[in-house]
C-alpha cells in the first residue's frame, strides 16, 4: 500500500511535470515559422553545412524558424520549385538566376553563397594544363561537361583564350555521370568542375599523383560568385523579417562552419548519414569550400551590381539570355544581416 | 475516303486535338506561367523554330532506335525460339532474362558508357536490352501454345522440321510476336532517349532538352518532349503496318490472289 502511494505520488509528479514541460513546448514550437529551403542539387552534399550547421546547433530555432530541407529532382529544377511556392528560400547558381530572370521568372537574389569562381579544367597528373599551352592541349580533345548552364557560360570563354572554337572540340555531356570515372577510363580528356567537388572526388579515388588543375578566372572566365540564396520577389515582399532571420541563422552557421571544418562536415554527416559521401570527402571538400565563402574584405554573402552585370554580359554574349537587365532586378543586399 | 477510313484516322487525330486543347486550357485557366508550363502552340513553335538544329538530332534519335530495335528484336525472336526448342535451354536462360530486366536502365549506362564510350554503342545496346525481352517472352509463349493438331498433320504429309516451322509453328505464333515487338516498338524511343542522356558526344535530342530545361526554355522542353512521342508513335505505327502486312489472314479469310499480267 506504501509503495503504491509512491507510485502514485511519482506518477502524479511525472504528469504534472510532463504538462508544464509539453506546454512550454508547444509555446515555442507555436511560434516559430516555417521555411523550406530547397537545394541546388537533387541530394544532400558539403556544400549544405551551414544550413545543417544551423539546424544542429538551434541558430534557426534561436532566430524563430524551423527549417525543412528538400531536394529538387535535378539540378534545374530549385527556380520553378521556389516560382510554384513549393520552397521559400532556394540555393541556386548565379548563371541559373539571371536566366531564370531573362525568362521572367519573378526570382531575386538575397545573398551570395559563394563569393569567388572556383570552376576549371582538369586533366589526370601528369598532363600539362597551363594558360600559355592551352590551345594545343585542348584541340581536338574530348571535355566532360554535365551539361550545366555555369560551364555552359563559363566553358566558351576559355575556349575563346585559348583560341578555339567550339567545334575544335568534342564536348562529351553526361548530366548523371561521374567526371572522374571518365577521365580515369580515358573517355574523356579533359573534364570541367569546381575545386571544391572534383579534389575530393579524386583524393577519394587512391590514386597516384596530383590531380591537374587549370582554374577557369586564369585563363578568361570571370571570377563572379557561383551560388547563391534566392528567393521570389513575392515571398520577398510578404516575408522580409524570415527572411533576414535565415539569413542571419545561416551566416552565424557559416562563420562557424568556417573556423570549426571539421566539426563542421561531422555535423553533415551525422545528419546525413546515407548521403553516399565519405567523411572525408565531406571534410575535404567543405575545407576546399571555406575560401570561396569571403570577399577580398573578408565579407560573406555580400553582392555587388558587378557581378551579376558582367555575369549577364556572358550569358548575352553566348546567347543564353536575350537582354541584360539592371543590377537590382536580379539581387538585393537589404535582407542581410 | 470511305467512313471506316475517316474512322480510323479521324478519330484519332480528334483525341489529339482534344487533349491539345485541354493543354491550353489549363494553362489559360489557371494562369500558368510560360517558364512553368508553355502553351500548345510556343511548343510547336519551338519545333518548327529549331528545326534545323533539331532535324539531325531527330535522324540520330531515329537511328538508335533502329539499330537497336533491329538488334534486341533479332536476340529476341532467336532467343525466344531456340527457348521454346530446346526445354533445357529453358529453364537454363529464361530466369537470366527476367534478372536482366530487374536491373535499372541507369545502373547498366554508366558501365556501358566507360565500355562502349559516347557514340551510338551505349544507345543501341540499351534499346535492344529493352525490347529484347518483350519479344523474346512472347515468342516463347506463341511458340509453346501451338496447335499441335497442325504440327501433328504437317509430320503425317511428311513435312521436315524446319518446314512446320516455318509455315505452322511461325504463322501460327505471329498474334503474340507482334505484340512483343509492338511492346518493344513502344519501348524503344524511350531507351534511346535515357541512352543519349547518360552520355553524348556532341548534341543529341535529349542533351538539347537538358539544356533547355537548364536554361528555362520550357517550351524546347515540351517542344521536344512532342518529339520524342512522334517518333515513338511513328515507330510503333511502322511495326502495325508490318504486322498488316505480314499477317494478312488475319483480316481476309481468302487468300488475295495476283494475276500475272503478260
Amino acid at each position: 500500500m506504501k509503495l503504491s502511494r509512491v507510485r502514485i505520488g511519482i506518477l502524479a509528479g511525472s504528469l504534472v511535470l510532463g504538462t508544464v514541460a509539453l506546454s512550454g513546448g508547444g509555446a515555442s514550437a507555436k511560434a516559430l515559422t516555417n521555411v523550406t529551403f530547397a537545394y541546388d542539387f537533387p541530394g544532400p552534399d558539403f556544400e549544405l553545412v551551414p544550413l545543417v550547421v544551423a539546424q544542429d546547433r538551434g541558430y534557426f530555432a534561436q532566430a524563430g524558424l524551423k527549417v525543412k530541407i528538400v531536394f529538387p529532382p535535378n539540378t534545374s529544377t530549385t527556380t520553378k520549385m521556389l516560382a510554384l511556392g513549393s520552397a521559400d528560400i532556394g540555393m541556386l547558381t548565379t548563371s541559373d538566376m539571371v536566366i531564370a530572370v531573362n525568362a521572367g521568372a519573378p526570382v531575386l537574389s538575397v545573398a551570395n553563397y559563394s563569393m569567388h569562381n572556383n570552376w576549371g579544367l582538369f586533366a589526370l597528373p601528369g598532363t600539362s594544363l597551363n594558360a600559355s599551352t592551352l590551345k594545343a592541349t585542348l584541340k581536338g580533345k574530348r571535355i566532360f561537361s554535365y551539361g550545366d548552364t555555369w560551364t555552359e557560360s563559363m566553358l566558351p570563354f576559355v575556349l575563346r583564350y585559348a583560341g578555339l572554337s567550339t567545334s575544335q572540340v568534342k564536348v562529351v555531356t553526361d548530366p548523371t555521370g561521374y567526371d572522374l570515372t571518365f577521365l580515369l577510363a580515358h573517355k574523356v580528356d579533359v573534364s570541367t568542375n569546381t575545386t571544391n567537388y572534383e579534389l575530393p572526388g579524386w583524393a577519394g579515388s587512391n590514386k597516384p599523383g596530383h590531380l591537374s588543375e587549370l582554374l577557369g578566372t586564369k585563363v578568361g572566365a570571370p571570377d563572379v560568385p557561383i551560388w547563391t540564396y534566392a528567393v521570389t520577389r513575392g515571398y520577398a515582399s510578404a516575408h522580409g523579417a524570415t527572411i533576414r532571420a535565415f539569413l542571419s541563422a545561416v551566416k552565424k552557421a557559416t562563420i562557424w562552419a568556417a573556423k570549426n571544418p571539421a566539426a563542421a562536415a561531422g555535423e553533415f554527416d551525422m545528419a546525413y548519414p546515407k548521403s553516399g559521401y565519405t567523411d572525408a570527402y565531406n571534410k575535404l571538400g567543405w575545407s576546399l569550400t571555406v575560401p570561396i565563402l569571403t570577399n577580398a574584405s573578408g565579407q560573406y554573402f555580400t553582392q555587388t551590381s558587378a557581378q551579376w552585370t558582367t555575369l549577364a554580359r556572358a550569358l548575352k554574349g553566348i546567347k543564353l539570355i536575350t537582354n541584360v537587365k539592371p543590377p537590382g532586378v536580379y539581387y538585393t543586399n537589404s535582407y542581410q544581416p | 475516303m470511305n467512313r471506316k477510313t475517316l474512322l480510323n484516322v479521324g478519330v484519332p487525330l480528334l483525341s489529339l486535338v482534344l487533349l491539345l486543347l485541354l493543354w491550353q486550357g489549363i494553362v489559360v485557366v489557371f494562369h500558368v506561367a510560360p517558364y512553368i508550363a508553355p502553351r500548345p502552340m510556343a511548343a510547336i513553335r519551338s519545333v518548327t523554330d529549331n528545326w534545323s538544329t533539331l532535324w539531325p538530332l531527330v535522324l540520330g534519335t531515329i537511328r538508335e532506335t533502329v539499330y537497336g530495335f533491329a538488334c534486341g528484336a533479332v536476340l529476341g525472336l532467336t532467343l525466344g525460339a531456340v527457348m521454346a526448342k530446346v526445354g533445357f535451354l529453358q529453364r537454363l536462360v529464361y530466369p537470366v532474362l527476367v534478372l536482366s530486366q530487374a536491373v535499372p536502365t541507369i545502373a547498366l549506362a554508366a558501365p556501358l558508357v566507360l565500355i562502349l564510350g559516347f557514340g551510338v554503342g551505349p544507345k543501341v545496346v540499351i534499346v535492344a536490352w529493352i525490347v529484347f525481352f518483350p519479344v523474346a517472352v512472347n515468342v516463347l509463349d506463341g511458340l509453346s501454345h501451338v496447335d499441335q493438331d497442325l504440327v501433328n498433320l504437317a509430320r503425317v504429309y511428311g513435312a521436315p522440321r524446319w518446314r512446320t516451322f516455318v509455315h505452322i509453328e511461325v504463322p501460327a505464333s505471329a498474334t503474340p510476336i507482334f505484340t512483343g515487338l509492338k511492346i518493344g516498338a513502344t519501348y524503344a524511343v524511350g531507351g534511346a532517349i535515357i541512352g543519349e542522356f547518360l552520355g553524348s558526344e556532341g548534341a543529341s535530342l535529349a542533351i538539347f532538352q537538358e539544356h533547355a530545361n537548364a536554361n528555362f526554355n520550357t517550351a524546347a522542353v515540351y517542344g521536344t518532349t512532342m518529339l520524342m512521342t512522334v517518333i515513338g508513335i511513328s515507330w510503333f505505327l511502322l511495326v502495325i503496318g508490318l504486322e498488316t502486312l505480314a499477317t494478312p489472314w488475319q483480316r481476309r479469310s481468302v487468300a488475295r490472289r495476283y494475276r500475272w499480267r503478260r
